[in-house]
C-alpha cells in the first residue's frame, strides 16, 4: 500500500512540476515582459499603446468580428446538416458523417492557401474570368479568413448536433406527442430545446477555434491583421522585433481566449442532456422532392468543404513556376520538397510523434489519479492541466521564447522547446480522452485483480491501462494529428535545422512558389487523413468529437 | 477453531461522516456470515476493510493470529465478489479464473486442472471459451464465484452478488453459493441489505445501522428475539406502536396506546414512554363475541387488502389513526373483510416486544 502511494505521489508532484515549469513560468515571464520599460521598471505604457493605436487596437475587434461570422456561419452551415444527418433518410449517410469530418483535421492554413489558388490574384476562377474579361473581387482579407475558417470549423457544430440528436430516445418525442402536441410543436418544444445546449457548446468552440487561429488569417488576410498575427507581426518586424509590445498583445490575446472559455463553462456548463438511451430515433423518409433536396444540401456543404483538400492535391501534381501552374501532370514539385526539405518532413514525424507519446503517458496517468485518485490535490492538478486548452498556440510561442531564452532555462533554437510547447498544448486533450473512457471502465475491476494477489501497480497496467487502450490509441492518434499540423507555435520556436513541414508550406506560399508548397500540403494531408479515417473506421466518429 | 476472523473496534470516518464507530465482531472459521443492514450502515466500509481496499482509520482486523490490516491487499490472500461481478472484459472465462493462479506462479498445468475444476464447481465448464460479453448476467456471477475460489482463498467476501440479478435467478444463485460455500468450507462474509437473503443464506448474521453493530446471531434468533426497535423493525415486516407503559410488577406488563391497553412482555430498561413492536402474522382476527382468554384484543377498520398468495394482507386503521398489519395465512375468500369493515383482531402478549421509545427511528 505504502509503494503504490509513492508512485502516484510521484506522478502528482513530476505532473505539477512540468506545469509549473512549462505553463506557469513562461506566462508569469509574458506578463513580466508586457509590464517592463526599456530601463527595467514597472510600466502600462505598452498597454497603454496596444488601446490606444488603432493599428493595434483594431486587431482586438477584428478577431471578435472574424470569430462571430464564422460562428454564424459554421452555424447555418452545420445545423441544418445535422438533423439532416441525424433525422432524414438520405443515402451514403456513412461516408458523408466520414468526410465531414476530413475538414476539422486539414489545418486551416492548407483551406487558406486552396482558396488563394482558386481566387487569389492568379487563382484559377481569377484567370478563367480574367479571360472572359470580368474582373472577380479576390478572397484576401476577412471575407477570405471568414470563408476557409467557416468551412474548416462547422464539424464542431454538427458532431456535436448529431451527437445530441442520436442521445434522444424516442420516448421522448413520442411522450410529447402523447400529451397533444403536433410534430412541429414537438419539434420546437422538445427537439429545438435539448439539442440547444450542444449547438451553444459547438458554437463556443468554433468561437474559441476561430480567435485562436493564426494560420488561415496569416495567409490569406494580407493587411487585415488579427491578435494572433500582430503577435507574430510585432515580434518579427523589420525593425527586430518588439518582445514587449509582441508580449502585450499577446497577453491581451490570452485574456480573450480566457474569457470566452468562461462564458463557454458558464453557458453550456453541465446542461447536457443524457438519457441511456433504449431506442434512438429512426430516420424519417421524406416526400422524394424533399428528400432529394436535403440530400443536395448536405451533400454541397461537405463537398463544398472538401474543395480545399481537392484543389491543393490536384495543383500539387501540375508543373509549376512560381506562382505559375501549368495544367500538365507532373512529379516535379514532389521532387523538389523531398529533395530540399527532406529533414523538416522527417522533424515533423519524429516532433509529433515524441510529443504524443508524452502526452499519452503523462495523460493518462493524469486521467487515472484525477478519475480515481480523487482529493483536493488532484482536483488542483485537473484544473491546472486544463488551462493550455485556454491559450492560443501563438501566446505559447511568444511566452516560450521570452520564458527560456535566458538563464537557467536556455531551449531557444533546440529541438526540445518545440517538442515542449507541442507535449504541453496538447496535455489537456489527452488528459480528457484518458478520464473520458476511464469513466466507462468498473473500478471494482481493478480491485478484482487487486485481491487475486497481483499487485496495484501491475493491476494498473495489466487491467486498467489495458482496457483505456481504445479510448487511449484513439486520443493519441487525434493528438498526433493535431501536432504534426501545428503552425502557431511552431512558427516562432522553430530554428533553422529544427523547421517542420508546416513551416516549409508557410514559408512556399508566403513566397509564393505554389507547387513545392501543395505538394507539401498534400504530403501533410495524406499523413493526417489516413490515421484519422482508420480511426473513425474503428471507433466511430464519435472518436473525433475530443480534437 | 484456530482461524477465526477477528474484527476488533474498527473505525472509519469519511470527512462528516463516522461509517464505521467502532465494530467487533469474531467470524468463525468456515462459516457462512452475513452483515446485513440498510444502505449507508457502513457493512460495505467494513468489507472493503477487510479486502484492504480501505484502511481503517482505528482497530485491528485479525485471520488467526495474523494482522490482516497490516498486509497490502494483494497480499491478504482473500477471494472477493463484486457486486457487478468485475469480470475482466478482455479476458475470456478461463482466463478469468486462471488470472489468480498465474499472479501465484502456479504452473501451467496445475493452472488448468484448478481452473477447470473452479468452472466444474459452477457448472461453467462448457463455455470455459466464451468471452464475458457473451454472458449473462447469472452466468458472469458464477465466473467471479469460480474465480474467486479458484485461488483458495483463506476468506472469501461478497458485496451484494445478487443484487443485479432478477428475482427468481437470485433465490436459486444464492441456494448455490450456501451448497458451494458448505461443500469448499471457506469461511465466507457476505454483505447484502436484503433481510430475506440474509435469513436464507446465512449462519449467523450481524445487523448493522449507522456504523454500529446492533446485533450478532443465528437468523432464527435475530427475527424472533431482536435486540433492539431498529432490528425488529428491518428484519421483516413490523407494526409499531408508541405508548406508555403503566405501572405494575411481573412478568406481563400494560402500554397505554391511546384509550386501548396492549399487553406484552415486560423488558428490561423500558420505562415511561415505550415502542411496543409486533409482527404481522401475531395478530389473528377474531369473530365478533369471540373470547380471546390471555390475549389483548382491539378493534380497528379495514384501509386496504392486499393478496400475495400464501397470506393476505390487511391495513387496519386502529382508533387512535395509527396503522398496522395484519397477516391471515392460509386466506378463506368466505372469511374475506371488506375495506371500511370494522373488524376485532387479538395478539398474545408473548408475541409483543418493548423497546424504549428513544430507540424508535
Amino acid at each position: 500500500m505504502r509503494n503504490q502511494r509513492d508512485i502516484w505521489t510521484g506522478v502528482t508532484w513530476v505532473a505539477f512540476a512540468l506545469l509549473a515549469v512549462l505553463l506557469i513560468l513562461p506566462l508569469g515571464r509574458l506578463l513580466w515582459a508586457s509590464l517592463l520599460d526599456k530601463g527595467g521598471g514597472l510600466t502600462l505604457a505598452h498597454y497603454r499603446d496596444f488601446l490606444g493605436y488603432p493599428y493595434y487596437s483594431r486587431t482586438i475587434g477584428h478577431s471578435f468580428l472574424v470569430s462571430s461570422l464564422v460562428t454564424l456561419g459554421a452555424l447555418v452551415v452545420a445545423v441544418p446538416v445535422a438533423f439532416v444527418l441525424a433525422r432524414v433518410h438520405i443515402p451514403g449517410k456513412p461516408l458523408l458523417t466520414t468526410l465531414a469530418i476530413l475538414p476539422l483535421v486539414s489545418p486551416p492554413f492548407i483551406g487558406a492557401y486552396s482558396w488563394i489558388l482558386l481566387f487569389g490574384r492568379a487563382g484559377y476562377v481569377t484567370s478563367l474570368f480574367q479571360q472572359l474579361g470580368v474582373n472577380v473581387p479576390t478572397v484576401y482579407g476577412m471575407h477570405g479568413i471568414v470563408l476557409a475558417l467557416t468551412l474548416n470549423l462547422y464539424p464542431f457544430v454538427l458532431l456535436m448536433v448529431t451527437g445530441a440528436l442520436r442521445a434522444l430516445d424516442q420516448s421522448l418525442e413520442e411522450a410529447a406527442q402523447g400529451l397533444g402536441s403536433s410534430p412541429w410543436r414537438v419539434f420546437w418544444t422538445v427537439t429545438v430545446p435539448v439539442t440547444l445546449p450542444s449547438i451553444l457548446g459547438g458554437a463556443l468552440l468554433v468561437f474559441l477555434t476561430a480567435f485562436a487561429e493564426f494560420g488561415a488569417p496569416m495567409i490569406i488576410g494580407e493587411g487585415y491583421q488579427v491578435l494572433p498575427t500582430i503577435v507574430y507581426s510585432l515580434f518579427v518586424n523589420e525593425m527586430g522585433g518588439n518582445p514587449a509590445m509582441a508580449s502585450t498583445a499577446a497577453t491581451v490575446l490570452v485574456l480573450c481566449t480566457t474569457g470566452i472559455l468562461l462564458v463557454q463553462y458558464w453557458a453550456v456548463g453541465r446542461r447536457r442532456y443524457a438519457m441511456s438511451q433504449m431506442r434512438p430515433i429512426p430516420p424519417v423518409r421524406l416526400r422524394p422532392a424533399l428528400q432529394w433536396a436535403a440530400a443536395g444540401a448536405v451533400y454541397l456543404v461537405v463537398g463544398l468543404s472538401l474543395i480545399p483538400a481537392m484543389v491543393v492535391v490536384v495543383t500539387s501534381f501540375f508543373e509549376s513556376r512560381g506562382p505559375v501552374l501549368y495544367p500538365n501532370f507532373s512529379l516535379g514539385n514532389y521532387q523538389e520538397v523531398l529533395y530540399n526539405v527532406p529533414r523538416a518532413i522527417g522533424n515533423s514525424f519524429v516532433l509529433s510523434s515524441l510529443s504524443t507519446v508524452l502526452d499519452v503517458i503523462l495523460g493518462t496517468l493524469i486521467a487515472y489519479l484525477v478519475v480515481r485518485r480523487r482529493s483536493t490535490t488532484t482536483a488542483a492538478l485537473d484544473s491546472c492541466v486544463m488551462v493550455p486548452y485556454a491559450i492560443p498556440g501563438t501566446v505559447i510561442g511568444v511566452a516560450f521564447i521570452v520564458a527560456f531564452n535566458k538563464p537557467p532555462l536556455v531551449l531557444t533554437g533546440t529541438f526540445l522547446i518545440l517538442l515542449l510547447a507541442y507535449f504541453i498544448r496538447r496535455l489537456p486533450y489527452s488528459v480528457r480522452a484518458g478520464s473520458a473512457i476511464l469513466h466507462q471502465i468498473d473500478p471494482a475491476v481493478e480491485e478484482a485483480s487487486i485481491s487475486l494477489g497481483v499487485s496495484p501497480l501491475k493491476s494498473f497496467v495489466k487491467v486498467t491501462a489495458r482496457l483505456m487502450m481504445p479510448g487511449i490509441v484513439s486520443g493519441g492518434i487525434l493528438t498526433w494529428v493535431q501536432t504534426i499540423t501545428e503552425i502557431s507555435a511552431t512558427i516562432f520556436l522553430y530554428f533553422g535545422a529544427w523547421s517542420t513541414i508546416t513551416v516549409v508550406i508557410y514559408r512556399q506560399v508566403s513566397s509564393s512558389n505554389f507547387g513545392s508548397a501543395a505538394a507539401a500540403s498534400t504530403l501533410l494531408l495524406v499523413a493526417v487523413f489516413i490515421p484519422v479515417l482508420a480511426v473513425n473506421w474503428v471507433m466511430g466518429e464519435r472518436a473525433v468529437a475530443n480534437v | 477453531m484456530g482461524t477465526n476472523l477477528t474484527i476488533h473496534e474498527v473505525r472509519k470516518r469519511y470527512a462528516e461522516v463516522e461509517a464505521l464507530a467502532g465494530v467487533s465482531l469474531v467470524i468463525h472459521e468456515g462459516e457462512f456470515f452475513t452483515l446485513l443492514g440498510p444502505s449507508g450502515c457502513g457493512k460495505t466500509t467494513l468489507l472493503r476493510c477487510i479486502a484492504g481496499f480501505l484502511r481503517p482509520d482505528d482497530g485491528r482486523i485479525q485471520c488467526g493470529d495474523e494482522r490482516l490490516d497490516r498486509l497490502p491487499a494483494h497480499k491478504r490472500d482473500i477471494g472477493m465478489v463484486f457486486q457487478n461481478y468485475a469480470i475482466f472484459p478482455h479476458l475470456t472465462v478461463f482466463e478469468n479464473v486462471a488470472y489468480g493462479l498465474r499472479a501465484r506462479r502456479v504452473e501451467p498445468a496445475e493452472i488448468r486442472q484448478r481452473a477447470l475444476d473452479a468452472l466444474r464447481l459452477v457448472q461453467m465448464e462448457a463455455l470455459a471459451e466464451r468471452r464475458p460479453d457473451q454472458l449473462s448476467g447469472g452466468q458472469q456471477q458464477r465466473v467471479a464465484l469460480a474465480r474467486a475460489m479458484a485461488i483458495r482463498p483463506r476468506l472469501l467476501l461478497m458485496d451484494e452478488p445478487l443484487s443485479n440479478l432478477d428475482a427468481k435467478l437470485r433465490v436459486e444463485m444464492r441456494t448455490e453459493i450456501r451448497r458451494l460455500q458448505h461443500e469448499l468450507g471457506i469461511t465466507t462474509v457476505y454483505v447484502t441489505h436484503d433481510q430475506e437473503e440474509a435469513l436464507a443464506i446465512s449462519e449467523r448474521l450481524a445487523v448493522m445501522n449507522a456504523g454500529r453493530v446492533e446485533q450478532v446471531g443465528f437468523p432464527w434468533d435475530v427475527y424472533q428475539s431482536p435486540q433492539s426497535a431498529f432490528v425488529a423493525q428491518f428484519i421483516g415486516t413490523s407494526n409499531a406502536l408508541q405508548g406508555t407503559l403503566l405501572d405494575g410488577g411481573g412478568e406481563w406488563a400494560g402500554v397505554q396506546i391511546g384509550d386501548w391497553t396492549l399487553r406484552a412482555r415486560r423488558a428490561d430498561g423500558v420505562a415511561g414512554s415505550a415502542l411496543a413492536v409486533f409482527r404481522p402474522e401475531a395478530l389473528a382476527l377474531v369473530p365478533e363475541g369471540q373470547d380471546c382468554p390471555g390475549a389483548t384484543v382491539g378493534e380497528a377498520m379495514v384501509v386496504s387488502r392486499e393478496f400475495l398468495g400464501a397470506v393476505l394482507r390487511y391495513r387496519l386503521r386502529l382508533p387512535g389513526g395509527a396503522l398496522i398489519h395484519l397477516d391471515e395465512h392460509k386466506p378463506d375468500a368466505a372469511r374475506l373483510r371488506p375495506e371500511g369493515a370494522h373488524v376485532r383482531f387479538a395478539v398474545r402478549p408473548e408475541d409483543v416486544m418493548l423497546f424504549p421509545a428513544e430507540d424508535h427511528r
